[in-house]
Formats: structure tokens, sequence, C-alpha cells
């Protein structure tokens, strides 16, 4: 198991708890999709183990290490990587700098260059826009160079959150296919929060369905995509289903 | 035709170079060494400058500050001690630039405008220390220096090549900078300061850093200016008419741009100086620089460099448009629109 969260209690004041004990694990290599309503604490989860928020009670535990309440920038360290929600490149710089500023921390001249390399292999097309401004690139584009940042540091795991907000179905289609397909080149362990329950689902092992800061049902993502209730409440129906209703 | 332009695109920064090197034996009356002389002083000035203006985005409008203090600092020693500025104004800037951090380190705590008016309080501030601590400064007169030793016949041809040596160290700086981590988080601070603290940029520091850089090419300019005038006084020391010419020069050449500065300080400082000998005999010439700004701000707003390498940029896109990978084919916004899923008419 690379990531346990056991009876997490956390949230951003004292009075308020938006997670109320909750609790979950990811396996190494896995992709794992957190859905469910708004304010169920989808978001907080990724905030609580990156490190932006400390746990009142409860831990969580990577690879073996306790890392609740552990400062972001050493959860980073740990090989946790955060893709916030929205745009969180660099605009007025280029493609190259924002991926060079994935690997600010590291001082090896040599090593970043490896890296470069690599994220270069995952992503050919980054190559042929280096020169461009991020600012002019479309969403879709944004969103991937933010995840080729995030992989300039190696993660062992990354932690998306809402990685197909804004952009239109084609493309939110592409990022999900380049998430699935990063996992089985490189092997890293994805955690993602989609509130486009259905293609999050469509490219992840299992799903935990969150309501009131709690997990309330986890099981296989293709479990949970026939599940009539899941269908009902989180993943919206079909326009046939409009249609018929 | 297109022989000569490619070597002008490979060798154009030697041809520049060598014609900054014959240009004082050409033109020989010294009314064109002191124009060169103050057009080298205000590009290394605004090269400095742009390395806090332009790459880190914190615009100084009193960095002549450091013009002063290096100016005062080189006749005091000279006076004083006989030092001589030509070895003393590079040394001494060095110490300004230690004042300028720890100034650098108070003024970075403001951001945006409150910066703007924090670094022109500074200046304000100098100024008055220069007026008033008469003993060090002797006041409103100013203070003499010992002339240059060499003949006048020469004028100012030893320090016009003396500040073109520096304007050449400041450009190596700044593409040093350009290319070095430490910009690459100067350009981040520009960017998004608090994103730039995110992914690890100790912000505080790369501020302070920048402004103490920034600060020494200036102060070096001060320094020799000093020397070159041989008499010094605090309005002309501590004016912000030098932060405006800086600032000037860097907007219209490209700001933070390596080459944008010297460009502007080349078209900026022989430009007001013909419209002032054209159109000196009343304040007609301010007005005529005036609209001569308004326009190119106006037409080119992000300076020279910047406005022309967008207008070959694009000229390149759309004659190689439509050949990148499928990937980001797939994701750019030129796609043809309409084939949203879901949007078909219902089937009956």
């Amino acid at each position: 198991m690379l990531l346990q969260l056991q009876n997490v209690v956390a949230g951003y004041l004292k009075t308020v708890d938006v997670l109320q004990g909750l609790s979950l694990q990811v396996e190494e290599a896995e992709i794992v999709c957190l859905i469910g309503p708004n304010g169920a604490g989808k978001s907080t989860v990724l905030r609580t183990i990156s490190g932006l928020l400390t746990p009142s009670k409860g831990s969580v535990v990577f690879d073996g290490q306790d890392i609740s309440g552990v400062r972001p920038d050493l959860v980073l360290q740990h090989g946790v990587a955060h893709v916030p929600q929205g745009h969180s490149s660099f605009p007025e710089m280029s493609l190259l700098e924002n991926l060079l500023m994935g690997a600010y921390t590291v001082s090896d001249k040599a090593l970043v260059n490896r890296r470069l390399e690599a994220v270069y292999e995952l992503f050919p097309w980054f190559r042929d826009r280096a020169k461009q401004r991020a600012g002019n690139l479309s969403g879709g584009q944004q969103k991937l160079l933010e995840i080729g940042r995030a992989l300039m540091l190696e993660p062992r795991m990354m932690l998306l959150d809402e990685p197909s907000l804004g952009l239109d179905p084609k493309k939110s289609h592409t990022v999900f296919d380049t998430i699935s397909r990063l996992r089985d080149e490189t092997g890293i362990t994805v955690l993602m929060v989609e509130q486009n329950a259905r293609s999050g689902l469509g490219i992840s092992d299992r799903g935990y369905v969150l309501e009131l800061g709690r997990e309330r049902l986890e099981r296989s993502a293709s479990e949970l995509l026939d599940d009539p209730r899941v269908a009902q409440l989180y993943l919206g129906g079909g326009i046939d289903d409009t249609l018929q209703a | 035709m297109s022989r000569v332009g490619t070597f002008l695109k490979q060798y154009w920064m030697f041809v520049a170079l060598g014609f900054l090197l014959v240009y004082p034996l050409i033109w020989r009356a010294p009314y064109y060494h002191v124009l060169g002389f103050n057009t080298l002083i205000v590009a290394t000035a605004a090269t400095g400058w742009n390395i806090l203006g332009g790459y880190t985005g914190y615009k100084s409008l009193g960095h002549s500050t450091f013009f002063g203090i290096n100016a005062y600092l080189v006749a005091i020693t000279a006076n004083e001690l006989g030092w001589n500025p030509l070895w003393s104004a590079p040394l001494l800037a060095l110490g300004v630039t230690v004042v300028a951090l720890v100034l650098g380190w108070i003024m970075a705590r403001a951001k945006g405008s409150a910066f703007v008016i924090a670094t022109i309080a500074m200046l304000l501030i100098f100024r008055l220390l220069a007026l008033n601590v008469k003993s060090v400064t002797g006041g409103a007169p100013g203070l003499s220096q010992p002339l240059a030793p060499w003949s006048p016949e020469y004028s100012r041809m030893p320090f016009y090549y003396y500040m073109l040596f520096w304007l050449v160290i400041a450009l190596l700086v700044s593409a040093y900078i350009r290319r070095s981590r430490f910009g690459l988080g100067l350009l981040a601070i520009r960017d998004d300061e608090g994103k730039a603290n995110m992914v690890g940029v100790n912000t505080t520091l790369s501020k302070v850093l920048a402004f103490g850089v920034s600060a020494y090419f200036i102060a070096l300019g001060g320094g020799i200016w000093s020397y070159a005038q041989t008499h010094i006084a605090p309005i002309f020391a501590f004016s912000i008419l030098n932060d405006v010419d800086t600032v000037l020069a860097t907007m219209l050449g490209g700001l933070g741009t390596l080459w944008g500065p010297v460009l502007g300080a080349f078209i900026l400082i022989p430009g007001s100086d013909y419209i002032l000998f054209n159109f000196g005999a009343s304040q007609f010439h301010l007005a005529v620089f005036g609209v001569l700004m308004v326009v190119i701000i106006l037409f080119l707003p992000r300076g020279i460099l910047p406005s022309l390498r967008d207008r070959l940029a694009a000229r390149r896109e759309t004659s190689s448009a439509f050949t990148g990978a499928s990937t980001m084919e797939d994701l750019s916004d030129s796609q043809p629109r309409g084939e949203v899923p879901g949007r078909e008419a219902p089937a009956p």
C-alpha cells in the first residue's frame, strides 16, 4: 500500500470539519478516483495529503511514513506532487521555462536535463512548442503542461484536482487518455478528484464515493459505473434517460 | 542582398560593437564624444535596471539613489585620498551595492505601485541628505574634484571607451542571469510571486539580489559621470530625471529583453539630444519629445524588440500552421467546433 488515510478529520476553520473521519487507501501504480457532490470534501482530501491542511485527527501515511501535518515542500520531497484545480502555470513564461520551474529546487543541471528529456519523451509536442508562451496554449495543453511540470520532480504519486475542469469533452478526453497512458508507461500512482465522474472512473481502477466528509462507497471503477445509485446521483443520466424522464 | 542579410543576422553584435569602437574616431568633435558617453551611461544603467524592472517586474523609480551615492563617493575619495576614479568607481560601486542590498531588503516588502512610491521616497531622502550634510557633501553648491589628466584635446574619448567596456560587462551579466536558474526564478516572480514561492523560489532573497545587481551598474555610471563632470551637485546626482531616462529607454527598447534597454538608450538619448538641438530655443523640444513617446507607446506598447519579435513569429506561424503532432492538435483551439457530443438532435 502506497498511501493510507485513516479516520482523517480536517477542515479550514477550527469549528468546521470538512473531513469527518475519512479513510481511504491507494495501492502502488493504481489510478483511484474520488467522486461525490459539491462540498463532500474531495479537494480537501488532496489538500490534506499534500500538506496544505493539517489533519486534527487521524493519520496520513505515505510509503510507510506518517506525513500528516508535514510542510507541502517536504511532502513533495517524499514524492507526492499536487496539481491543483484551474491554471497553475506561469502564463508569461515559455513552455520550457514552465517545465524548468517544476525542477527549480533541483540544483543538479544534468539531472534536470535528464528529466526534461523524459518528460519530452512522454509529451513529444512539448519539444515543438518549447518556446511558446504558456498563456497562449489551450486549456487542455496547459493542463498537460502542469502535469508535465509536476513530473519534473519524478514523483511517485500525483494528486490531480479536477483535471478536466473547464475543458470541452474532446479535450478532457485527451487529458484522461494521457493520465492513463502516463500510469501505464511510468507506473506512477494517481489519486484524482473529478466532477466528470464518468470519464474519471473510465480510466480508474477503483473509486470512492464521498459524502459529507466520509467515504460512502468503495468499489472497483467498473462496479461504480454500473451501480444504479451512483449512476443516478453522480454520473448524470444519458440522453436517453433524460428523454424518458 | 540575402547574403548580406544572413551575415548581419549572425554577426550583427560584432558589427554593432565594431561601429561603437570606431565611432569616436570618425566623429571627432567633442560633442559626439559627450553624446556617446551619455548614451553609454544610460544604456549600462538601463541594462542593469532591466534585471530588476524587466526580469523581476519590480519597477524602481529611485535607482538613481545609487548613481548619486557613488558619484559622491568617487568625488570624496578622489579629493581626500587621491583615489583614481577609473578604478575606484567600479570598486566603490560594490560598496554601494551592499547599501542597495540593505535598502532592497526593506523596499522589496512593498509590491506594485507601493514599491514604486517607496523607491521614489528613497531617492528623495538621499537627496535631502546630500543637500544638508554639508560637511561631507558640500551641500547645495556641490563638490569639485581633480580634472582627468589627459589633454582636453581628447575630450571624453577615454570615458567613452571606458563606459563601452562596462556596457559589454553589463550585457554579459544580464545574459548570464537571464539563462540561469536565478533568472528563471526572477521571471517566475514577475509572473506570479505566490506561485513562484510555491514551486520553491526564495522570492525575498531573489528580489533583494536583483535589486543589488541592478544597483551596481547604475552606481558605476554615477561614479564615472562624477569624474567626467568634475563638479557634481545634489539636484543632478540625485535626480528622478535620471530614472526617467533609464526607464524610458528600457520600455522603448523592450522591457525584460536582453538588448531592449541598449537599443532604447541608443534611440532615446541621441533622439532627445537632436530634438533639443533643433527645437531647444524654447521648451518646445519637450513637447516634441513627449508626442514622440506617446506615438511609440501607442503603436509599440511592449517596446520595439518584443513587438518586432511578435510580428515575425506571427508571420512564421501562419506559414507553418497545421503541422503539429496528433496530441497537440487534439488539444488546440483551432479545431472545428460544433462537434460536441450529445448535442445532436435526439433520434425519434
